[in-house]
């Protein structure tokens, strides 16, 4: 078996590793964002909320709460497949994260630009999508590309709750030709084109968006 | 016919009063100025005017309408009153074009081809349209303003607030600023600017009103003010500003 | 009550094993900070070295490691390695495989408080005939370190959680033993609640710590 017919039997799996970090990705960015709207409300019990879960989700290991949920939750009649709990997993927890860069890019927009726009007569809702949204997904970028690194590069536990990712593949394929050196070396080649592709259409997602001298200030 | 009439308007921070009873009036198609010392509530007397601060109590009528009133929609209100702010507060991720249409777009419904065509008519107003497709970023202080200007002009309003219009820009940008403000007025836009630039003031055709301490302390021409004015606050401003006329 | 009983009775009848699991974690997430910490600043001294061909392949290095899992590195050493007659222990594997990653995420907090550093007094200190060794030394580490203070200790607290994965390769830590616990008893859910808690706990410890030396270490300005 040829290094390159490993690392065709492995690309299989590479379908699922792009599923569940799009999947993990959309989780956390609309969670973050949801998280990071709600504490503008400033309601003093629902901000407790919103620290509890940005708080647990930032300090418990991945798989302990993937485990949690997907061997947990069914004891008390919860069956969750295995897509969503890394959604429930890794999604929330990459949440947790973004809603941190996000509340810091929303602090980032002009307050004058706000009061211009209220004496414009826009609503509180049209402010929020007509300025500070826009503002804050650009300056969150940054954050935003590590983040979901980090949800690429945790993407291969989905493995242990049988997802037949590419580490699934990997872990099978050794068991049976035992050459685990060429075949984990080829599961970290796989796994680095796969980041560099993804940066590369951040980037260029970014770059398309971008405006000339936009800058946080 | 009077557009906006003020009374006993008083707005407090924390108890402390700043502005203290605030009378006037302004008529349709005229141009007012406010000035006084710093700290006295020019900023502050605006920004009550349409409610982006909460007065403590007086009553502003908006075109016969008392808009302190709680149940007044106040963003219809807005609409109608277009304000320039000091620092132009331009919205830097849109370009000076997309500045001009929001509002028609969000605001008015406008379709994106209306808004392009009223937009554009109204940078070339100010002279702006070569520059429609920059970034604020990319523009220079007195640009940034025009497109403000625009931005505000564009939604038709009955009256233009402008704080400190001058402040941020160079002798020759402020020169431009009063043409501007000078061509406005004669095509009968409503006018009520906050400045601490005499020779801006000079060069407009409207009363000053002589803010102190939260009071209106004088309403005259400027000329009137500057020779040597029964008001000792008021001497003592235009003494400091241009102590050798 | 009773059942919450029985729960209690056999995490104490288990004491002691889910202690020596705990020991385990905070060995390795120990050992792994300082060394991650150690190789950290060595990459980060390589990315300003005056070579070129360092420099290039130490962002090579860097973005490698950033880019692709640790659990395949792990997992390269665990069941590669053997092919090769080379027999590391978990623990082993653990070590150069954390190292590795986490000198390139370090090196990386390094760099960013270097970028903060005015570059000014580095001048004033070649001007003033130190060595370029000196001025790293002297210079630039003692304000980088001070700087990247909340990006480091929040690197320790991912060191403890991350650590969580070493039992895929065999390490007996605490989750491994958190998890014997569940399969004994099938308590998943208040097994893993009180694993989470654990940990929990551990990463407030470090974010306590971290604060206290931020202000300790502060650089007056
Ligand atoms: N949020 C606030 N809380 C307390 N005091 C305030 C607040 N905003 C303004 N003030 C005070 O109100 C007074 C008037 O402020 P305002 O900004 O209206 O002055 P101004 O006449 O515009 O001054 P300038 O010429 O410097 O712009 C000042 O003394 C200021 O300190
Ligand atoms: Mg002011």
């Amino acid at each position: 078996m040829t290094f390159l017919e490993i690392v065709s039997i492995l690309a299989r799996g590479a379908g699922f590793t792009i599923l569940v970090t799009l999947a993990c990705i959309l989780t956390g960015f609309f969670s973050g964002l949801l998280a990071a709207l709600l504490f503008r409300l400033d309601i003093r019990p629902l901000n407790w909320l919103l620290h509890a879960f940005t708080y647990t989700f930032r300090g418990i290991p991945l798989l302990v709460i993937l485990f949690l949920v997907f061997f947990g939750l069914p004891s008390i009649g919860l069956p969750i497949p295995p897509l969503v709990a890394m959604m429930l997993s890794l999604g929330l927890i990459c949440g947790a994260y973004l809603s941190e860069v996000f509340r810091g890019a929303l602090e980032a927009v002009d307050p004058n630009e706000l009061m211009a726009a209220q004496s414009m007569g826009m609503r509180r809702i049209q402010i929020l999508t007509a300025i500070e949204i826009p503002q804050m997904l650009r300056f969150s970028a940054p954050g935003m590309l590590n983040e979901f690194t980090t949800v690429l590069k945790y993407s291969p536990f989905a493995y242990t709750v049988g997802v037949p990712e590419i580490l699934k593949e990997a872990t099978s394929l050794a068991l049976t030709t035992l050459r685990g050196m060429e075949i984990y070396l080829a599961v970290g080649v796989l796994y680095f084109l796969i980041y560099k592709i993804m940066m590369e259409m951040f980037l260029w997602v970014e770059r398309r968006y971008a405006i000339p001298g936009f800058k946080q200030i | 016919m009077t557009l906006l009439q003020v009374r006993g308007l008083t707005k407090k921070h924390d108890d402390v009063g700043v502005l203290n009873g605030v009378d006037f009036s302004l008529c349709k198609g005229e141009i007012k100025i406010v000035m006084g010392p710093s700290g006295c509530g020019k900023t502050t007397l605006l920004r009550c005017l349409n409610r982006l601060q909460e007065p403590s109590s007086g009553e502003i009528i908006f075109d016969g309408e008392e808009i302190t009133a709680a149940a007044v929609d106040i963003q219809q209100v807005r609409q109608r009153i277009g304000f320039v702010f000091q620092n132009f507060a331009l919205y830097r991720h849109l370009s000076a074009l997309d500045n001009v249409k929001l509002g028609l777009r969000k605001l008015r419904g406008l379709s994106d081809a209306e808004a392009t065509q009223r937009a554009i008519y109204e940078l070339s107003r100010v002279e702006m349209q070569d520059h429609q497709d920059k970034y604020p970023a990319h523009l220079s202080g007195g640009q940034q303003q025009r497109v403000a200007i625009a931005r505000a002009l564009v939604m038709d309003p009955a009256v233009l607030f402008f704080d400190e219009p001058t402040s941020a820009l160079d002798p020759l940008m402020a020169r431009e600023v009063a043409n501007l403000l000078n061509r406005l007025h004669d095509e009968k836009v409503t006018i009520l600017c906050v400045t601490h630039d005499v020779t801006l003031a000079k060069n407009l055709p409207g009363d000053v009103l002589f803010l102190n301490h939260g009071r209106v302390e004088a309403e005259a021409p400027i000329s009137e003010l500057m020779k040597n004015h029964a008001n000792e606050n008021v001497r003592a401003f235009f003494e400091q500003k241009a102590p050798s006329e | 009550m009773s059942e919450a009983f029985a729960f209690l009775n056999d995490i104490v009848d288990y004491g002691p094993q889910i202690l020596s699991g705990l020991i385990n974690t905070l060995i390795l997430a120990g050992t792994i900070s300082v060394t991650g910490l150690l190789a950290g600043i060595l990459i980060f001294r390589l990315t300003l070295s005056d070579n070129e061909i360092i420099r290039k392949s130490t962002a090579r290095y860097i973005s490698f490691f950033i880019g692709t899992p640790l659990i395949v590195l792990l997992f390269l050493m665990y069941y590669g390695l053997p092919q090769w007659g080379i027999n590391f222990s978990p623990f082993t594997i653990a070590v150069i495989g954390f190292t590795l990653n986490i000198a390139a995420y370090n090196s990386r907090y390094l760099s960013a408080a270097y970028n903060g550093i005015d570059q000014h007094q580095l001048m004033a200190a070649s001007a003033q005939g130190f060595s370029s060794r000196q001025i790293f030394t002297l210079i630039i580490l003692p304000q980088t370190l001070r700087r990247a203070i909340p990006g480091l200790t929040n690197q320790v607290a991912l060191n403890i959680k991350d650590s969580s994965i070493a039992f895929l390769i065999q390490y007996v830590d605490f989750f491994a033993q958190m998890q014997e616990q569940a399969s004994l008893n099938f308590q998943y859910l208040k097994v893993y609640a009180v694993t989470g808690a654990v940990y929990l706990l551990l990463v407030s410890l470090v974010i306590f710590a971290s604060k206290r030396l931020e202000t300790r270490y502060a650089i007056p300005h």
